[in-house]
This record gives structure tokens, sequence and C-alpha cells, in this order.
């Protein structure tokens, strides 16, 4: 296999199973404003050392004072690298403006003699596309440039201002080892910044369309929650996860649901579903079992009061909240925050409230149902029970919860609706689905007390 | 080869490494105080001489006595004009390492004919087997550096027959791992290209047992 260059970034390196090619040409295509200097200098400052030092070139696009002033801002920008040598920028534009691409061979060897650098970033390479005078010409000169650099110990990073379908017919994309675009796509009315690894000589790579931002702290990707089938045996548990309504527990039989159960409650607004996520949740904090509530509903305030007001306190009672607007949200990213917050706080429960919210963000039906696939496989073989939060749209006479056909996915899935009796509107709860338990559907009455959910007598529907 | 091409020069990456003053240092130096003004080569690379290693020397002396950067360039001016600091040893007569470089890739072998020379090794390039024997056989190196793969990969026989012939040592190199193909056919070392130049450097130094550097240092302290 081949070597590779930490790119700087751990879930870039992720997705490229590793880092970049060492010692080969990786090729960063991208629309104009989509970082590919900023990632190009991140990999650059990351590597670099005294010993072999990073080679930055400018060419024509841009003049290396706008490079570095705009490189300045980021944090991966180490004035002490500049200044003792592990990272240097030149200008290839005066050779490439003044004497032509003949020229450029002649000064690129130069510095690979003098200064025996590990990287050399070349940004942009299209400029010598856009000077040669033919296609033959530069095809020549890509050839034995390329040559060159083989030739020599150095990782080799071109940017080039291309889109993904005019990086295919590239004459550059032949020569190079690996490539990297980068992309702003239009989902709705927002812009998304998606990368996709194109080629990776020798290896594999994580396929697909991968969220990723540019913030001061420079390249940060969110690889795409999509794994596939583990059909790996695993450990079930044999512990039972408390409702957190004794109640319930009772009708489920033997203490509430298996631990490591996906389960999904549905219902109508105002039924009680985000306080049937509380209760499962403190119940779990209670007995030593740390959960996430990861809301799109409402922010931590507002929780805190509902929580006060049936007599839970957040602080310091292992619940933790992850609440996020749905606004400008990147399914991806929000997901890393959730794993990584489960590993921070060593959660054993999660309740997602609510599961359209996600779907909204996810923007493509198919999308979100291989991430709810693979988030669901993850947390069930690490033992952590997830709840989903579901709401429908009709207060009565529910036909179906319209959920992208995820109750599949779910081992429990619990009904809550408003049922007439008499002329009295009441609350009832179903339990429609368990895996690997016993019980009978039938319709429970409940009502909402200070205490929360109090399970009432079995219910006898007449329509 | 001429008698230029016989003397030694030194990269700035080696001059660097030779008196432990970074690139930037070097480079700022010259700028600010042009004493020390390395010839440029074609392609704009700073070649050393061995004089002006040793001047480099004498301001690091300087410096670690506790003279300024300035004080310690004007201190070399007035040596260099009173002509007290001695001049390196003269390159013509010296001995230096024969490498015998059999490489088919142009660029390949001019860097590493690169590197090698300005680590002061003398270096002759054969672009392929045929030539490499006639090479060695007109004037034995002291190491080949041999790309297996050269002339159709008729390196492998290539490096048994120097081999036998015992006046080198065998340094093989190639794109793909055949380590130990190469010491089955008694090569000294083998290195997996491209290769890296400090790597290149110090094995060819480790096979030759002393560098060039050292070589002359043992050779400054026997004539004091």
């Amino acid at each position: 296999m081949i070597e590779r260059l930490p790119s700087g970034n751990e879930r870039l390196d992720e997705i490229l199973n590793g880092g970049l090619l060492q010692n080969a040409i990786n090729l960063i295509v991208g629309v104009p404003g989509s970082g590919k200097t900023i990632l190009s200098q991140q990999f650059a400052f990351h590597n670099a050392t005294v010993e072999k030092p990073a080679l930055y070139l400018s060419t024509l696009s841009e003049p290396l004072d706008k490079i570095l002033r705009f490189g300045e801002t980021l944090k991966v920008f180490d004035h002490n690298a500049v200044e003792d040598g592990r990272v240097i920028y030149e200008d290839l534009g005066r050779v490439l403006g003044g004497e032509g691409l003949e020229h450029i061979l002649g000064a690129i060897e130069g510095y690979l003699k003098e200064l025996r650098p590990g990287i050399v970033v070349i940004d942009s390479f299209r400029a010598f596309a856009a000077v040669s005078h033919d296609t033959p010409e530069f095809r020549k000169f890509l050839y034995s440039l390329t040559r060159l650099l083989a030739a020599s110990a150095t990782t080799a990073v071109w940017n080039a201002p291309y889109t993904r379908e005019q990086a295919m017919e590239a004459a550059e994309f032949a020569v190079a080892d690996s490539i990297i675009a980068l992309d702003i796509k239009l989902v709705g009315a927002r812009e998304m910044r998606v990368l996709q690894v194109l080629k990776l000589r020798g290896s594999s790579y994580r396929s697909g369309e991968h969220a990723y931002r540019i913030t001061e702290s420079g390249f940060d990707v969110f690889p795409r929650l999509a794994d596939v089938q583990d059909r790996s045996p695993y450990e079930l548990s044999e512990k039972r996860s408390s409702t957190g309504i004794d109640a319930l527990d009772k009708v489920l039989g033997e203490g509430g649901y298996w631990s490591g159960a996906a389960t999904m409650v549905a219902g109508p607004s105002g039924i009680g579903k985000t306080l049937m996520g509380l209760h499962f949740l403190f119940r779990g904090a209670s007995s030593g079992e740390p959960g996430v509530l990861a809301t799109f509903q409402e922010n931590e305030t507002q929780l805190t009061r509902v929580a006060e007001s049936f007599g839970w306190t957040f602080s310091g009672s292992g619940v933790h909240v992850l609440s996020r607007s749905v606004v400008d949200i990147y399914i991806d990213e929000w997901v890393y925050q959730l794993l990584d917050l489960i590993e921070q706080t060593g959660a054993k429960r999660i309740v997602i409230d609510s599961l359209p919210d996600v779907m909204i963000a996810a923007a493509e039906p198919v999308r979100f149902r291989e991430w709810m696939f693979s988030l669901t496989q993850r947390l069930e073989r690490a033992g952590i029970s997830m709840m989903m939060i579901v709401e429908v749209p009709e207060l009565f006479q529910l036909r179906r919860i319209s959920e992208q056909g995820l109750s599949h996915l779910a081992d429990n899935v619990v009904l809550l609706q408003f049922v007439q009796e008499g002329p009295e509107l009441v609350r009832a709860l179903t339990v429609l689905k368990t895996r690997a338990m016993h019980h009978h559907p039938v319709v429970h009455r409940y009502d909402i007390t200070e205490k929360g959910f109090v399970l009432g007598d079995v219910l006898s529907l007449t329509r | 080869m001429s008698s230029q091409e016989d003397q030694a020069v030194y990269s700035i990456g080696a001059v660097a490494r030779m008196l432990d003053i970074p690139p930037s240092t070097l480079r700022a130096w010259e700028e600010r105080y042009s004493v020390i003004t390395p010839v440029r080569s074609e392609g704009s690379q700073r070649l050393y001489s061995r004089a002006q290693v040793e001047q480099l020397r004498f301001i690091k002396s300087r410096l670690e006595s506790g003279a300024s950067a300035a004080d310690a360039h004007r201190l070399l001016s007035q040596e260099i004009a009173g002509e007290r600091v001695a001049a390196a040893e003269e390159a013509s007569g010296d001995a230096r390492p024969l490498i015998l470089l059999a490489e088919r890739d142009s660029y390949a072998a001019g860097l590493a004919e690169y590197f090698l020379r300005t680590e002061g090794y003398e270096v002759a390039i054969a672009a392929d087997a045929h030539q490499a024997r006639l090479y060695f056989d007109e004037r034995p190196p002291d190491v080949v550096v041999l790309d297996l793969m050269i002339s159709g990969g008729a390196g492998f026989t290539l490096c048994a027959d120097l081999v036998a012939k015992g006046n080198a040592q065998v340094l093989a190199v190639s794109a793909i791992d055949s380590a130990a193909e190469a010491m089955r056919l008694g090569a000294a070392a083998f290195l997996r290209k491209p290769l890296e130049p400090l790597t290149l450097a110090s094995t060819v130094r480790d096979l030759l047992g002393t560098s060039a550097l050292s070589r002359h240092a043992r050779r400054t302290t026997a004539s004091c």
C-alpha cells in the first residue's frame, strides 16, 4: 500500500483511507471559493518539517501576497513555520508570466534540488494549461513534470478550479494519483459544501458526497454516515431498559424495552411524546445510564422549564441536551456532534426529537434512510437504546405513521393518540410492535399529571 | 569531467545540516550582509564552496562567543581582506569517493547526482546497463547506486555481476520492493524509489564508512 500523509483533518483521512498519497500527485479540484487553497495550506502546515519543508507555489490565479494575507487568518497558518523555513511560499507566476511554460520545469527542478521539499503545492495548476500554446505542448509539459515529481521524494498537491465534470475531461485527471473534488450545491434554497473523492489509486475510499465546512480552524469534513450492513455477530443485551413509566414497563413485561433497542414513539402535537422521552432518559440516568436528548424542537431553556414542571433537573442528572436548530444544518455534521457527545458522556440512552426534523435536514429520502439505518446499527451494536420521536398530523384515527418507511428499523413502536370517550377527549397509548417480546396491542388511556405519564385502564374503543 | 565539476559544492540544505544553521538564516545573512554569497546554478539553487562553508563556520563560532550576526560578518570581512580565513582544501587532487549512478530516468539521475555532488562526492551517470559496465570497468567506483529496473530489468543481473567483481559496494534501488532479491544478489543495501535526499546521502555515507566531510575533517586534524 502507498504510504499516506495525514491531511490535517482526521475525518478527511477517514474518507481517504489514511490521508493523501505520499510521493504522489494529489489533485484538488473545485469551483472558485470551494476551499482548495485552504485545504492545501492546511495540508502543507500539518506535514512540513525542517528536514522536509512544504513548498507552496502560486501561479497566475492569485497573487502570492493575497494567498498569504487570507491564509494568515486561518488557525493552521503558523508564522513560526514560515519564519524557520518549514513552509516556503514562492511565486511561480513571475516565471510563468515572463518566460512561459518551458522555464517552469527548470524552476521547479531548481526548487526540488535546493529546498528538497517533502510537499510541493501548485496553486493553481490550471494556469499552466491556460498559458500553453496548444494541447500537445501542455501534455508534453504535464508528462515531464510528472516524471520530475515521480523522481523526487515529494508529495505534490495541485489545485485547479475545475468542476467535477471538467476534471474528468482534463489531462491532469489521467496523471493524478488521487483526485478530491470540492463543490457547492444547492439543497432547496441553501448552499451545501460537499467533498467527493473521484480517484484514489490503489486504495479504497469512502464514496459519495461528504459535507464539509470552512471555519477559521480550517477545513472540517463530516464523512457521510453510510455504513454497510454489519453481519458480524455481536452480543445482545440481556438487560431491560425501563421506559420510566412503571405501568408501561408492566405492559411490556419484564420491566421495559430490551437494552440497545430502537423505539419509535409516534403521535400528534401536544400528546406528550417529548415527555415520554424525558421519562425514558431520567429513569435511565437515575439507574446509572447517562442519556442524551438530541432535539431540534426546543432549546435548553425551554426544556429546563418543561423538565422542572415534572420535577426533573438536567444539571448534574446525567441527562445531556444536544439542541440544534434545523436552519443550515448538515445531518452528518450533527450526527458527529451526537456521536462525540455519546462518547464523552458514556450515554446509554438517546432520544431524537424529532425524526421529521432530520428528514427535512437530509433533504433526500434515500439519503435519510441510509443515514438512519447506519445510526440505528451503530447504536444497536454499541448497546445504546434509542428513542425516535415522530410527529404525525392526524389527531384522531391515525391511518399511517409518515416516517419514510422507517418503522421496520424500530424494534418497538408506541403510538400515542387522542381518542374520544363519550364527550371527553382522552389520551391513549398503544404498543403497536415489540421485537422479541410478547404483548397485547391494547389501547391504554393515560393522563399527564405533575408526575408525568400516568397509565390508566384499557380503553374499549367502539366505532 | 572538468576541474570545475570536480570541485565540491554544497547545497544550502547540506550546509544547514553540517553547521546546524537553518536555511532561512543562511538566506537572511546572504541578503542582509552580502559577505558569503554562493554562486547560483542554472536552476537558481545556491551552491556553497568549501571555503564558504569554512567562512560560515567562522561566523557560527563568533556568534557562539556572544557576537551579533552583524559584528560576526564585519569580522569575517576583515579576515577575508587580511586573507586570514583558511580557504578550503583544494578539491583537485583530493580523492573524493566516486559514485556510479546507473539510472535510466534522466530526472531521477539528475536529482540524485545533484544530491550526491552537494554531499561532496564525484558522480558518474550511466543511462543503461551496458554503459554502467563500461564505466565500472574503466574506473571502478566506490559505490554503485543501481536501479534494478534499468534496461528492462537487466539491473538484477548487473547487480550480481558488479558484486562479483568485488571492487565496489552496490546500493540497489527500485520503485518496487525488491529488497530481498537485491540482498540475495549481493547488494549491500536497498532503497525504495523515489529516493529521499537525506536517506540517499546517509546510505551512501554508511556504505563508504565515512563521508567526504569527515574525511576532510580527518585530513585537517592530521595536518595540525
